[in-house]
């Protein structure tokens, strides 16, 4: 039997799979993606309690929530090359260097 | 039948996400994301959201990770341009550690709620129609606030890709 736990754990383990990612991992591909992976979370608890409630306004939500990914997914990819670029190097120890004074 | 498929589904979302963040090569982590982001899909349309269903498998899995797949592709990363990961594991235990309580505590807080039926009904629920009706009377502010947001990255990457160019050109007069 579904039940509502059932979904609120699905959706908080991959919320805790996203946190892991950014805090345990180095490429910033794989930061991105876990950030993604956390929206998703929150979107699976979201839409589970839109059914539960039997509300629509949770999917709203849900629907901006995943715009904002698009627009976030255009501006980090954009950063991403600019860095690769200039760095060639995927590690985020390079975002120590955007800081002002030290130059390599 | 609908609770095989929710564990299939639910099995290969958090396989897919373990895989994300295992894997070294980002290739394999976005194929790994893009599976979890699938079975996702999938638990949207078991609990009745048709249309973030199809918005689901559009805009994730068909336009953000081509677009990862893509840029992942354009730059050609050499196996040697990845950043050494040597404390890896340790850290996703310490993360796995530091995740735990907020999971108990909000599984146990789902757990006191009462029970309600969670099967699949045809009332129209999630249907385009009520979604729009949402989002156009009482969602109204938000919605042109996203699109103002939408605008903004739109000319964000605009700039930032021109300032690529520049700089190439710069780097190119310098030498």
């Amino acid at each position: 039997m579904i039940s509502l736990t059932s979904y609120a754990f699905v959706s908080m383990m991959l919320f805790s799979i996203g946190v892991i990612g950014v805090i345990a991992r180095r490429n910033i591909f794989v930061i991105y993606m876990s950030i993604e992976m956390m929206l998703n979370g929150i979107n699976l608890f979201l839409v589970t309690f839109a059914r539960y409630h039997f509300n629509m306004d949770p999917q709203v939500i849900t629907v901006m929530v995943i715009a904002i990914a698009a627009a976030e997914a255009a501006i980090f990819l954009s950063v991403i090359i600019l860095l690769y670029r200039s760095r060639k190097s995927l590690d985020t120890d390079i975002f120590t260097t955007l800081t002002q004074g030290e130059k390599s | 039948m609908t609770d095989l498929i929710f564990v299939a589904l639910s099995f290969l979302a958090i396989s897919g996400a373990i895989a994300m963040i295992v894997y070294a090569n980002p290739m394999y982590s976005a194929l790994g994301v893009l599976i979890s982001m699938l079975s996702v899909a999938g638990m949207f349309a078991l609990l009745n959201a048709t249309f973030l269903f199809l918005v689901q498998i559009i805009v994730y899995a068909g336009a953000i990770m081509t677009l990862i797949l893509f840029i992942l592709m354009f730059l050609n990363i050499k196996e040697e341009d990845l950043p050494k990961e040597p404390k890896k594991y340790k850290l996703i235990a310490l993360g796995a550690v530091i995740m735990l309580p907020l999971n108990i505590l909000i599984l146990k807080a789902v757990a006191k709620l009462p029970p309600k039926d969670f099967s699949i009904t045809d009332s129209g629920f999630g249907d385009i129609k009520p979604i729009g009706m949402q989002l156009y009377t009482n969602w109204l502010l938000a919605f042109e606030l996203i699109s103002i947001l939408l605008l903004v990255a739109l000319i964000g990457s605009v700039v930032l890709a021109k300032k690529r160019k520049s700089k190439i050109n710069n780097a190119g007069d310098n030498s």
